[in-house]
């Protein structure tokens, strides 16, 4: 009973709201849409299938956040990571298109964090600029036109594939967030973006080469963003250039309601996972009872704003 | 032209204005909309069916609203049942989303629009193996046949809205002149379509005007900074085509504020702001529309007939309208089955 209010004591506020809130919405699609085919296992399937790319990209948003820096850039470097690979995939074997694919992501973060760690520039300016830099190059490089994907290896692996009874999306879901969360939880790394987050002068002073942290942390973030792009293009087997495009205001949502603090020092990669799925569960709740599409909007809209209101209640103070 | 090539795999205008048809994708004839009929015998059929229908569209607009309004008007006179709606917001990944997460209530019906051939393959894949009547807005899936795999692509008379659009502009133009072409540059089927037939109109059919001005425009809030380099450049442009109405009102906002009374617009697509303007003689002369609430009535129908084995054509084609000031009440009406605007009243 002390280890329980012990451990109730010690929970974080804002970390608690995605989990009261998921569950809370949950069970409200659980009771409202039981006949629907709501709780069915393919549905509830179907809800982690299609956040798999969010989530994914919430992990890597969660370490530049929590770094005090933010990627406004990760949905065009989606576009282009997909797009890279797909076109890689056309001649080359699959290996070579992942490593294109990610290998691209991991540059485009390099590129931002190169600007923002020793150029000292601001990591919002310099990934609103890139953001539309790269959603350009995405549609010029293949001159708009959406890239098949024909590689049965890749496109199991990386979208309609299993693994035993294990969807693969699901399986990179898992690796993403445990990879993730075990590096920003128990690593010297981790402690590093946090403390750089949290006061980023002291972090200097401590030995921490903050510059080193500010450049890696985006590089995550686009080494996720490419990993997305690649789960994009092996779910839909093709590539275009829209991909990642709206997923932008959707993944910080996600991120915010998951606990991570905007300004630094405080996140978690298990909240950013059920803030994508809570978002994924409103998408696919609103559209099982039935709501007209402005309404969905409307109600999603508002059950964002109340979950991120509660969760940076708690940071405000 | 090149985006001929790019929707190689969806529907075709035939590129030559004279004679010119909006045809299928092998090349199948259009069939004409109110040609696509339920009897009543088909209606007993399907109300003992007890079946339901799912609308997956691609994005939210007046548009949208009406086909959603026809093809419900004709599920409820047959007795099916609209069980989920969805918009994808132009998102190909969304739209994959929104099709499995529908599919939960095992729909015998969906209607959408695919977004492009190649990536919706993919997404309609276990709709289609589940045998679920597929009826497609303007696009068809990749390797898609009829009628195996879909019951029917209904769609605007594409080439004609653009030619409609064409003859409008050069009528109001004395036949002579320059023009600038505002283009969609996306890979879009619609769109796409719909422009290159306004530009291969006036290149076939209008020896005496020129287009001299060409510019593509895929974010419509950059539509008057776009109009304004166009017309610094050609300051005596007689007409301008704009892709579709929404960028239409910045290019008007242009005219207006360079104090430009002579330059023509024709656009596609309802919108109130534009019309309005044209009502008041202004540089609007013309809206070429399309029959929203008969392509919806259409596609319910087409997937209706196809869910209790009837033969459904597989291209089924509805009219343009072209609206001026002096038919705007009745276009509006025939187009959208709502009123116009009352600021659009004389």
């Amino acid at each position: 009973m002390t280890r329980v209010s012990s451990r109730l004591q010690g929970l974080d506020f804002q970390q608690a709201v995605v989990y009261f809130g998921f569950l809370a919405i949950f069970l409200f699609f659980a009771v409202t849409l039981y006949d629907d085919g709501f709780l069915t296992q393919r549905n509830l399937t179907n809800i982690v299938l299609q956040t798999a790319p969010a989530t994914i990209m919430a992990v890597g948003l969660v370490f530049a956040l929590s770094a005090g820096e933010i990627d406004l850039s990760f949905g065009s470097i989606v576009a282009v990571s997909a797009l890279s690979c797909a076109v890689a995939l056309q001649s080359f074997p699959m290996p070579v298109g992942v490593l294109v694919g990610l290998g691209v992501g991991v540059a485009i973060g390099a590129f931002n964090g190169v600007l923002v760690a020793y150029l000292k520039l601001p990591s919002f300016l310099v990934t609103l600029a890139t953001m539309g830099l790269f959603a350009g190059i995405a549609r010029s490089m293949t001159n708009l036109r959406s890239v098949p994907v024909m590689n049965d290896t890749f496109t199991g692996l990386f979208g309609s594939g299993k693994l035993f009874t294990v969807p693969s999306l699901v399986i990179w879901t898992c690796l993403g967030v445990g990879i993730g969360h075990l590096i920003y939880r128990h690593t010297r790394f981790g402690a590093h973006v946090l403390a750089t987050g949290d006061n980023p002068r002291a972090a200097q002073v401590s030995g921490i080469k903050v510059a080193r942290v500010r450049l890696y942390v985006l590089m995550i973030c686009g080494g996720c963003a490419g990993l997305a792009g690649l789960l994009y293009a092996g779910r839909l087997q093709a590539a275009k250039y829209t991909l990642g495009e709206s997923d932008l205001m959707t993944v910080i949502a996600a991120v915010i309601v998951g606990g991570t603090a905007l300004n630094g020092g405080k996140g978690s990669v298990v909240g950013a996972l059920l803030g994508s799925l809570l978002m994924g569960m409103l998408n696919n709740g609103l559209i099982l009872m039935n709501l007209k599409v402005s309404d969905q909007m409307i109600v999603r809209g508002l059950i964002i704003l109340i979950a991120v209101a509660v969760s940076l209640r708690d940071t405000s103070r | 032209m090149k985006y001929f090539n790019i929707v190689a795999a969806a529907c075709l205008s035939v590129a030559s204005a004279a004679g010119a048809e909006t045809v299928g994708p092998n090349g199948e004839a259009a069939t004409a909309s109110t040609a696509v009929q339920v009897s009543d015998a088909h209606i007993a059929a399907l109300k003992a069916g007890n079946h339901s229908a799912a609308l997956l569209w691609h994005d939210q607009s007046d548009f949208v609203n009406a086909v959603t309004a026809g093809a419900s008007d004709e599920f409820e006179r047959l007795g099916i049942k609209v069980v989920a709606t969805a918009s994808a917001g132009f998102d190909a990944a969304k739209q994959r989303s929104d099709i499995e997460t529908a599919m939960a209530k095992q729909p015998s019906i969906i209607l959408s629009l695919p977004l492009d051939p190649v990536t919706s393959a993919a997404a309609f894949e276990e709709a289609k193996e589940n045998g679920v009547a597929l009826s497609f807005l303007s696009n068809v899936p990749a390797g898609y046949s009829h009628p195996a795999d879909y019951a029917a692509i209904v769609t605007d008379d594409l080439f004609q809205m653009g030619k409609q659009a064409a003859d409008a502009l050069a009528a109001s133009m004395g036949g002579s002149g320059t023009v600038g072409w505002i283009y969609h540059d996306a890979d879009y089927y619609v769109t796409n379509q719909r422009d290159n037939a306004f530009k291969t109109t006036i290149e076939s059919d209008y020896p005496n005007i020129e287009i001299v001005a060409e510019q593509g425009i895929s974010d419509p809030a950059r539509a008057e900074e776009i109009a304004n380099a166009m017309l610094l450049r050609n300051p005596d442009l007689g007409g301008i085509f704009v892709t579709w109405a929404g960028p239409a009102e910045g290019v008007l906002a242009a005219l207006r504020a360079n104090g430009n009374d002579n330059t023509k617009i024709v656009t596609l697509d309802l919108s109130e702001p534009i019309a309005l303007d044209m009502v008041k003689g202004g540089n609007v002369v013309a809206i070429v529309a399309d029959e929203a609430y008969e392509l919806g009535r259409a596609m319910a129908a087409s997937a209706a007939l196809d869910l209790i084995g009837e033969e459904v054509p597989a291209f089924v084609v509805a009219p343009a309208i072209t609206v001026t000031a002096d038919n705007v009440q009745d276009g509006w009406q025939k187009s959208l089955r709502v009123d116009a605007p009352a600021s659009l009243s004389k």
